[in-house]
């Protein structure tokens, strides 16, 4: 997981009038060659911003994505689901050290974008802000969320940077045990007896609308995009990856008899999904504090920190050298 | 009776999840304070083996308070998927970067020749390459010489082609390398099928249970 909806910051007047128009060019003519940027290369301050600010949400997104399929390892039904829920949630956390390390090649250290996390200054992605109140909601999250984080992250590993495309080709690996684990415990209660059928259909109710949102707000209403694609920071647009998930997974929903609760959901001649726009005014509600588990997830990541700090402290009394930034 | 008033004032959150309420957290407070400045962990960068025989290729960076911790974690981190064969670790610090070019200037075209020899005995260097931007370095081979900037140097005699963009060069004494004793350390994962995708086939489920939707 679980890169997606990614917020951008809005580029500051001039700024990119400021920058050096020379190296400005060459930046732009690697890109356009389809050659990576490096961490030690020359480039333009909104792009070093816009990257960090993106893979430090896809970094946060993964340790706090950790939480809600973590809370399900203790109660997962049958010694093997429980292995393979740990195994997932242990490589989330893996994703997210992948990710801090990338964005720290860009110069923002682990302990500010960590403090950013825990102060609610960065944020992540807005479906952890809502609970898995079932074993169906936590396979919901393994399935769904998961391919709609593949379909992000197949797309920005094609971007621009070295060390994010590098985590990304690394983490798409893993996330295909997610997806196939995800999709095999969904269809076992699918498939299942009435009851199991009942508790699956209703998470996937209730996680509908947070996976409509988990791509971001739609095209018409996403500002900055231009340049970002152009340099291949951002690899698709939201409506066009919301658009290749409901093509790849909504067949796969229907064939085992579920529903999906909207009314307008349908494909058309041209194949181009029809649906009904989330509430977006939630969307925005909830990335600013306001979810059903904002609080709990920022609580639990705070006394991690807090309660961790002497083990820190321990061994950092022992260390041999200082933090150098990451090579690659 | 010692008490703590500030932790016991503060009504501790209720959660779906039981082991959260057992530990009767306080309630999130955003005014916490800033981390302090780089109070994490000296940086090591992870070299990784897939195979035997297989040239070991660059992974990414572990944070660690020293390089017996860095292999432990870069072993979690890097190798507890798929196979793997070996683990070279070296510190951030020990390692000397080459500029970068690009695939329309090969590096070793670029790079000029130290201006003065090395001082003291010759010593081993382990040579790593970037072939392509957004690649991972692997290991080309080993140089001997008497410091870093000669070892580029040897390198590019010894292995200018095919081109590359990018070299790493390591003093072999400072890699932390797994030997022939550390490889069963890699042996006990192959019966943990519940972690690849592989072992998850649905299609008979799905399949079952159309037939009987459909009779």
């Amino acid at each position: 997981m679980y890169g997606g909806g990614n917020i951008f910051e809005a580029p500051r007047p001039d700024e990119l009038a400021a920058e050096d128009p020379v190296r400005l060019a060459e930046f732009e003519a690697r890109i356009e060659r389809g050659e990576k940027i490096e961490p030690n290369d020359w480039m333009p301050a909104l792009y070093r911003r816009q990257l960090i600010r993106m893979i430090e949400q896809h970094a946060h997104s993964e340790i706090i994505g950790a939480l809600p399929e973590g809370t399900w390892i203790t109660r997962a039904p049958g010694f093997r689901r429980k292995l393979a829920q740990m195994a997932k949630v242990q490589d989330e956390v893996g994703h997210g050290q992948l990710l801090y390390s990338a964005a720290e090649t860009l110069g923002k250290t682990r302990e500010q974008m960590l403090t950013d996390l825990i102060t609610g200054k960065s944020k992540y992605s807005n479906v952890f802000n809502y609970p898995a109140p079932t074993w169906a909601d936590s396979n919901i999250i393994s399935w769904l969320i998961d391919a709609g984080a593949i379909v992000n992250q197949l797309a920005n590993a094609k971007g621009s940077y070295g060390p994010y495309c590098r985590a990304l080709e690394r983490i798409c690996v893993e996330e295909s045990f997610h997806l196939k684990y995800g999709h095999d415990a969904v269809v076992h209660l699918a498939t299942g007896s009435p009851r199991q059928r009942q508790m699956v259909q209703e998470a996937l109710n209730r996680w509908w609308p947070p996976i409509m949102m988990f791509f971001g707000p739609p095209d018409k209403l996403s500002v900055h995009t231009e340049i970002l694609m152009k340099w291949k920071v951002k690899m698709a647009t939201n409506d066009d990856m919301r658009q290749q998930f409901l093509d790849m997974y909504v067949p796969k929903i229907w064939e085992l008899g579920l529903t999906l609760p909207d009314p307008n959901l349908r494909k058309n001649d041209d194949g181009v999904w029809e649906y009904t726009e989330p509430d977006w005014a939630e969307f925005k509600r909830v990335i600013n504090g306001d979810g059903p588990c904002n609080a709990e997830r920022l609580a639990v990541r705070q006394a991690a920190e807090e309660q961790g700090a002497w083990v820190r402290e321990a061994l950092q009394s022992r260390s041999q050298g200082t933090y150098v930034k990451p090579l690659a | 009776m010692i008490s703590t008033p500030s932790l016991l004032n503060q009504m501790a959150l209720t959660s779906l999840d039981p082991r959260i309420n057992r530990l009767q957290l306080p309630d999130y407070d955003p005014n916490t304070p800033p981390k302090p400045a780089l109070d994490q962990f000296e940086t090591f960068e992870v070299f990784h083996q897939k195979k035997e025989k297989a040239p070991f290729t660059y992974v990414g960076p572990v944070h660690a308070p020293n390089e017996e911790v860095a292999f432990l974690f870069a072993k979690e981190q890097y190798s507890r998927r798929s196979t793997c064969t070996g683990i070279w670790v070296a510190r951030t610090r020990h390692i000397l970067v080459s500029l970068y070019t690009d695939e329309l200037t090969p590096v070793y075209e670029v790079l000029e020749k130290p201006r003065q020899p090395g001082q003291g005995p010759e010593e081993a260097f382990e040579i790593f390459e970037l072939k392509k931007r957004g690649k991972a370095h692997t290991h080309a081979g080993t140089v001997r010489a008497a410091s870093p900037e000669e070892a580029l140097w040897r390198a590019k005699e010894a292995f200018a082609k095919p081109a590359c963009v990018n070299i790493w060069v390591v003093r072999a004494q400072d890699l932390l390398r797994t030997g022939e004793e550390d490889k069963d350390l890699w042996r006990s994962t192959a019966e943990k099928k519940y972690r690849e995708a592989a072992d998850y086939r649905v299609m008979d489920k799905i399949n079952t249970f159309k037939a009987g939707t459909q009779s």
